[in-house]
């Protein structure tokens, strides 16, 4: 058993699994779940890995460096990155290695902050001696020159091909934990040993309930399940660097960064062969997809005895690579400038390197010295720099570069190679590591303009990227090194992130040749909160061997997706899980107006005053957020939550719903730091069900995934909470129901309602049901039975105030000055003083900074305009309360037909004579008949006049039934006769009219 | 002979020219969309910013039938199309077909599987579509795509839970996607249909469609019937043809006459109806328009469908018409078939008219009146009864009866005696 041990702790990989919010999304759930079952968190990785660590660490290497040794010193230099793009000096991996400490410092304060455990100390204890091991063997390895090969090399004669002799050996050690190593040794050992599994292991129940998630343990391996041969493990051993992020080794890597100097990269042949077939079938992703399958096929076959093991986080080569991280990809094995990754870009003009501060064109990207340029510039210019040869070259004229000196040639940089496609980027999906022991990620391709069908285009810019929706699993040999990808926020925040950024707005489709704007950009904080339940629920699931078969399971489907359907197509429109074939959607060519248009204050204003614009702040709501806070926390954090349920009422447009979500999203993210157990959280729409019967279906269907007849999901629903039957494990967890337009639930014999409202009173059911309706007395107006389990909460949303809403509209037109502040004030008052509705007063502004753009826009266009103004004032606000608030009757009164006109008169007149509202045709037409002959006017006939009158009452002025009743059809006015007296009192083709009115 | 068919031809052309100008909409109304103050700029305005702008909107096109609101839409969707082709998809549904949700759903789902060649299914239910159509509004949201909902005879949608214009609005406040939702109504009120929910999310976007004025309807008028110098027909015909149009426009006589036309209904679809039957009414072989065809135009257009339908009446029926007249003259409110029976009855017990029928005939008679809603029944109420013991009432007016009975050929001179006793 001892040498068993020995073999497991020599292969075992010292990798570091973080827990990395995933997009939301199926197919990656089970990932993460293999990813996370065997590892647990300090607090710090849990919050900051995600967000802050893979910056620091893929910002840091482009950071220009004087040396490897004064890193900190370094990074916080502010004087050297300067304009947007400025091209820094590109560090090799060498002095990135250098830098390591800035990335292990998060692990040093995890380690000390975590509690002090047993296993914890041992596994220091095993990096210490690791760590020695492997600074003798780190020394000895660059020193080995160039080719000579690792017998293990020879062993695997394809490897043997990568010629250039450039694997680099370095040691691989391996710190495991006690407790790792034992869950190693059996599969039931794993599922039983307690660090490794979250939910599972006695000490980890305390850490959870702590709200801390299990310390120290990020760094355990991961287990492998089954024994692998000693080859394998060799050539792993030898060829890739494999390191425990432990701190007592981290220290060494200053020294290695220096020795890191002699080390080049390994190509593999295999990702090269796929690489090339990528080249020669650029547009033809089938073939691809297909090989890719196959390969999978033959993982299928070896899978009983073997299987791969996927990861986190992969350090490899001295880098860490994570899934999620973009990185620059070889293209081919011939470019013998693929070797002489250059450190830094030279300047265009004198063709040294410096030290001096550069800058870049924003047109051809060189970079420059400032010194060099003529004139020469004391400091980086604000906004966009465009060097003298670009601007000679718009002027028309023939620049030529200046010529490198003799015996130079000019060294092109990553980035200029990703762009002249010499070079690919990839999006790391996923890391595994095969049977045969090597490592591989599933990357996503991102592709330059110049790949797409509609090619490069003038308002491209120059660093932009697009993600294609093209998978490839490549070896992770043919990495170079990080490249950063980012969305155009980010982009536009990194102003000296060096050369290696790239912008990427849009994913591409490689089978359609459509362009789609990327959807996390903007639902960024939705996706990572969503996540957090899921990793949840994955952390406790045990049952690893389904898990993984789940995974493959999951990866063929998603290549047959990728695939055209060449089987049968399914509807788009029949969900069973996903719209088919709705990544057909997508633009052919990204509409030039998106880039190339400046955005003017008005717009800006109007575009935060979009209803569908989520505000960063949601003010005068606090007091009532803070009591649904309250609510649920009490709520989830009650082990029992009996009977809990909060009855939430107010007119449209108070910020209901709005405030429940937002307290919703602030509670998750509180999750998410693990300050509060998970819950799961359903929402339902009252009007957006078929029928009340169907809201079972819906939340069965949130809950479970699965899709069943309401019948039966009220029976499996009923199971669950009323009998505490649990079928799945995140079913003990609390659920929080939000019912929005509950009255719509309200049948006859209110049995939905009261279902959904009984269930929360059960002893184990854990439901909490916040309830959204508009009428106060909703829970009066129900059967008794209803109203005890509900009515008892209660918050109500009173309509704003006009200083309320004029607090919203001006903290949403913050930082914009297209308002005159009457206006807004204007605005708010007239709704606060008619609904209090939020929406409207908003609708208001944006349709008064649209009529002010209208005219603005209409001005310039014609030759006179005297002043063109851009703010929104009064008078644009009263043109928009008029006509939302106006009913436009009395202009079509102003406007209609003479006989009309003499109808409506008479109908009023009518209206004075009698006292009555309602008259007969018949009557109406004598009076009619009366007013023409008297006045002069020829009476035009009762059909005729029959005729005028359906006229008007299918314009609603006039109440009327059907024509075929003629003589006794009932006529009544719509509207206050007031209103008919206003329109037509004045009008000038029938002056006499005043008279009867 | 040979010069006469010529001109036949040739005015053959031109009225082929005036009718297809006439029966489309983009020429008609093409010339009154040109200031800013029109329609049409206001609502090109709108939608386009929702398609470079990325926003959601909701509008209202009102307007009295005929005033031209969806013929002013469908100009505006045709620019856009023309200007950012493949940004627009366009939707359109009927408040008399798709009024039901869960039918209006469904012919989304399938117009956007049309629109982005997608595989459809009938049989997917309420939630499906609705989950589909609010992924699609995302999708091409995120893929620069605008879809513009247009809701025709949008108060049929305002009706009921109103579960489409709900799902359809809250998606448009909650998903960032780029939609217009267009309705058309001619109900001045529909806003005032909507749902307090559905009202709150609705932009209230309203544009008003009304009549133009006097000025702008002779110009009109000029622009559509004078035919253009620089076509196939020969100058001097269409110089000669605008000339004769411009001094009948002129003319008193056609002013009134189009006033007498335009006073019981001034849209500018009314109008083009009848310009179109005057046009037709084009006399060939003299190749102009004169004052004549727009006076028959007009005198076809004026009739008296009541006065036609006692031409065709038996005299027995005559007869039961005069006993109603007579007794609404006694003041008798409401009088059934056995009350005019007793009417009849004493009339010819008074006069021995030679027309007397048995009872049998006479309900026959009043039957037949019925049907011809010469006249019909007080109220709705009593449909279980039998015709002769509800209550009727006549439906014409004791002077167009008398009128008719003059026109009537062999209309008893007992029965006029009658009608003045």
């Amino acid at each position: 058993m001892g040498g068993k041990d020995n073999v497991s702790r020599q292969f075992s990989y010292p990798l570091k699994t973080t827990h990395r919010p995933l997009p939301i999304c199926k197919t990656l759930k089970k990932k993460s779940k293999i990813a996370t079952k065997s590892v647990t968190f300090t607090k710090q990785q849990y919050t900051k890995m995600p967000t802050e660590t893979p910056r620091k660490q893929f910002q840091s290497p482009k950071k220009p460096k004087q040396s490897p040794n004064n890193v900190k010193s370094q990074s916080s230099t502010p004087s050297i990155h300067l304009s947007p793009q400025t091209p820094q000096v590109p560090l090799r991996r060498s002095s990135r290695r250098s830098l390591q400490p800035f990335t292990s410092k998060t692990v040093d304060e995890m380690l000390d902050l975590s509690t002090p455990r047993k296993a914890l100390e041992d596994l220091d204890g095993i990096g210490k001696c690791s760590g020695n091991n492997r600074k003798g063997s780190s020394v000895r390895t660059p020193r080995a020159p160039k080719c000579k090969f690792n017998e293990e090399d020879r062993e695997i004669p394809e490897m043997g091909k990568v010629g250039e002799g450039n694997g680099v050996v370095e040691d691989a050690f391996c710190p495991v934990s006690p407790e790792a190593l034992e869950s190693k040794k059996t599969k039931k050992g794993l599922s039983e040993e307690g660090s490794v599994k979250m939910g599972k292991s006695p000490k980890c129940k305390l850490n959870e309930d702590l709200g801390k998630l299990g310390e120290g343990n990020g760094d355990v391996v991961l287990p492998e399940k089954r024994k692998k041969g000693l080859r394998n493990e060799e050539s792993v051993k030898t060829r890739k660097s494999l390191r425990c992020k432990l701190s007592e080794e981290e220290r060494e890597i200053p020294d290695l960064g220096k020795l890191g100097e002699a080390t080049f990269f390994a190509v593999s042949p295999q990702a090269l062969e796929s690489k090339k077939r990528k080249k020669g079938e650029e547009k033809r992703a089938v073939t691809r997809a297909m090989a890719t399958r196959s390969l999978k096929k033959v993982n299928k076959e070896e899978k009983k005895g073997r299987k791969r093991v996927y990861y986190k986080k992969v350090v490899y080569d001295g880098g860490e690579f994570e899934v999620g991280d973009d990185v620059y990809v070889k293209r081919r094995e011939d470019a013998s400038s693929d070797d002489e990754v250059p450190e830094m870009e030279e300047c265009r003009v004198c063709f040294k390197v410096g030290r001096g501060v550069m800058i870049e064109c924003d047109d051809c990207l060189g970079g420059f010295h400032l010194k060099c340029l003529t004139p020469p510039l004391k400091e980086v210019p604000d906004g966009d720099w465009v060097c003298g040869f670009c601007q000679a070259r718009k002027l028309g004229k023939d620049v030529e570069f200046p010529k490198p000196p003799e015996g130079k040639k000019r060294v092109r940089t990553l980035r200029e190679k990703l762009l002249a496609s010499d070079l690919w980027a990839a999006r790391i999906e996923s890391l595994w590591k095969e049977v045969d022991g090597g490592y591989w990620f599933r990357g996503r391709w991102y592709i330059i303009p110049e790949e797409t069908a509609s090619g490069r285009q003038p308002h491209n810019l120059k660093r932009e990227l697009y993600r294609a929706n093209d998978f490839a699993d490549i070896e992770m040999e043919s990495i170079i090194r990080h490249c950063n990808v980012m969305s155009p926020k980010e982009y536009a925040k990194a102003n000296d992130q060096g050369d290696d950024v790239f912008l990427c707005e849009y994913e591409y489709d490689i089978q359609w040749h459509s362009f789609k704007r990327l959807a996390e950009i903007d639902n960024d904080e939705d996706g990572e909160c969503a996540n957090g339940d899921e990793d949840w629920n994955s952390c406790k699931e045990d049952d690893s061997d389904t898990d993984e078969d789940m995974e493959y399971e999951e990866e063929n489907e998603r290549n047959v997706h990728a695939r055209p359907s060449t089987t049968h197509q399914l509807a788009a429109n029949s969900r069973k899980g996903r719209f088919f074939g709705i990544q057909k959607v997508g633009t052919k060519m990204i509409p030039e107006h998106v880039r190339c248009h400046k955005q003017t204050e008005l717009e800006r204003a109007k575009a935060t005053l979009l209803l569908a614009t989520l505000p960063k702040s949601l003010p005068c709501r606090n007091k009532e957020m803070e009591e649904i806070t309250t609510f649920v926390k009490g709520a989830i954090c009650d082990d029992q939550c009996l009977g809990r349920c909060l009855y939430i009422h107010g007119v449209p447009g108070t910020g209901k719903t709005m405030s429940v979500l937002a307290v919703m999203r602030n509670i998750k993210s509180e999750v998410d730091a693990g300050r509060i157990r998970p819950y799961c959280f359903v929402e339902v729409n009252g009007l957006k069900l078929a029928a009340p019967e169907n809201i079972y279906t819906v939340i069965y269907e949130a809950l479970t995934g699965h899709r069943v007849s309401w019948k039966k999901a009220l029976q499996l629903l009923n199971e669950r909470f009323s009998d505490g039957k649990k079928i799945s494990k995140g079913d003990d967890r609390p659920c929080i129901l939000l019912i929005d337009e509950l009255d719509l639930l309200v049948t006859r014999n209110q049995s939905v309602l009261y279902n959904i409202l009984d269930w929360p009173t059960k002893p184990h059911s854990k439901l909490i049901v916040i309830g959204i309706a508009n009428t106060m007395d909703l829970p009066e107006k129900l059967l008794p039975r209803i109203s005890s389990r509900m009515g008892i909460q209660r918050l109500c949303f009173g309509p704003y105030n006009y200083q309320q809403l004029q607090e919203i509209i001006s903290s949403r037109l913050k930082g914009i000055d297209a308002f005159e502040k009457q206006a807004v004030e204007f605005a708010s008052r007239k709704v606060a003083a008619i609904s209090g509705d939020a929406r409207r007063a908003l609708e208001i502004c944006r349709r008064a900074a649209e009529i002010a753009d209208y005219n603005m826009k209409n001005q310039i266009s014609s030759v006179n305009s005297s002043r063109v103004k851009d703010v929104v004032t009064m008078a644009d606000v009263d043109a928009a309360i008029q006509e939302m608030f106006q009913a436009p009757h009395v202009q079509v009164m102003k406007s209609c037909s003479k006989l009309s006109k003499i109808f409506l008169t008479a109908m009023v007149y009518e209206l004075y004579k009698t006292g009555m509202g309602e008259t007969t045709f018949e009557k109406l037409a004598m009076t009619f008949s009366c007013l023409c002959t008297s006045n002069g006017e020829a009476f035009p006939g009762w059909d005729t006049l029959l005729k005028v009158g359906c006229k008007l009452g299918e314009c609603r002025i006039i109440l009327c039934e059907a024509g075929d009743r003629h003589m006794v059809q009932k006529l009544q006015l719509n509207f206050p006769s007031d209103d008919v007296a206003f329109a037509l009192k004045d009008s000038k083709d029938l002056p006499w009219l005043a008279k009867y009115l | 002979m040979g010069r006469e068919k010529e001109k036949e031809k040739l005015s053959e052309k031109a009225l082929n020219l005036l009718r297809s100008r006439l029966s489309d909409p983009n020429f008609i109304f093409r010339p009154l969309s040109d200031s800013p103050d029109s329609n049409y700029s206001k609502l090109k305005f709108i939608i386009s910013t929702s398609v470079t702008e990325a926003c959601n909107n909701s509008i209202l096109l009102l307007g009295p039938r005929g005033s031209g609101k969806v013929a002013v839409l469908e100009l505006v969707l045709s620019d856009l199309l023309q200007q950012y082709p493949e940004a627009i998809s366009v939707i359109r549904l009927n408040g008399l077909l798709h009024s039901d949700d869960n039918c209006a759903l469904k012919e989304i789902a399938r117009q956007l599987c049309m629109e982005h060649q997608l595989l459809f299914s009938k049989v997917a239910s309420f939630d499906d579509n609705s989950q589909f159509m609010i992924a699609m509004l995302r999708e091409c949201g995120l893929a620069h795509k605008t879809i513009i909902f247009v809701l025709d005879e949008f108060d049929f949608f305002a009706q009921g839970k109103q579960r489409l214009l709900y799902s359809l609005l809250d998606a448009m406040q909650s998903v960032n996607s780029q939609a217009v939702v267009i309705g058309v109504s001619c109900r001045l009120d529909v806003d005032q249909l909507l749902e307090k929910r559905v009202r709150s999310r609705f932009s209230h976007r309203k544009l008003l469609f009304l009549s133009p004025s006097k000025e702008d309807t002779e110009r009109f008028i000029e622009h559509i019937l004078s035919l253009p110098m620089d076509s196939s027909l020969p100058h001097n015909y269409a110089a000669e043809f605008n000339g004769r149009l411009k001094k009948l426009l002129s003319d008193e006589r056609f002013k009134e006459l189009i006033d007498t036309y335009l006073s019981f209904n001034f849209t500018i679809g009314h109008l083009v109806r009848f310009l179109f039957q005057a046009v037709s009414y084009m006399d060939l072989s003299a190749g102009f328009l004169s004052l004549g065809n727009f006076k028959t135009a007009l005198s076809s257009n004026q009739r008296q469908p009541k006065l036609e339908c006692i031409r065709d009446c038996s005299v027995l029926e005559l007869y039961m018409m005069v006993c109603m007249k007579r007794l609404e003259v006694k003041e008798q409110a409401s009088y059934n078939f056995y009350s005019v029976m007793t009417e009849y009855k004493s009339i010819h017990d008074s006069f021995q008219t030679s027309d007397y029928y048995a009872a049998n005939v006479c309900l026959r008679a009043f039957e037949h009146l019925l049907q011809c809603q010469l006249i019909s029944f007080i109220d709705n109420k009593g449909h279980n009864q039998s015709v002769e013991f509800r209550p009727v009432k006549l439906l014409i007016s004791s002077a167009e009866l008398h009128q008719g009975l003059k026109s009537y050929q062999q209309c008893p001179a007992i029965l006029l005696k009658l009608m003045d006793r």
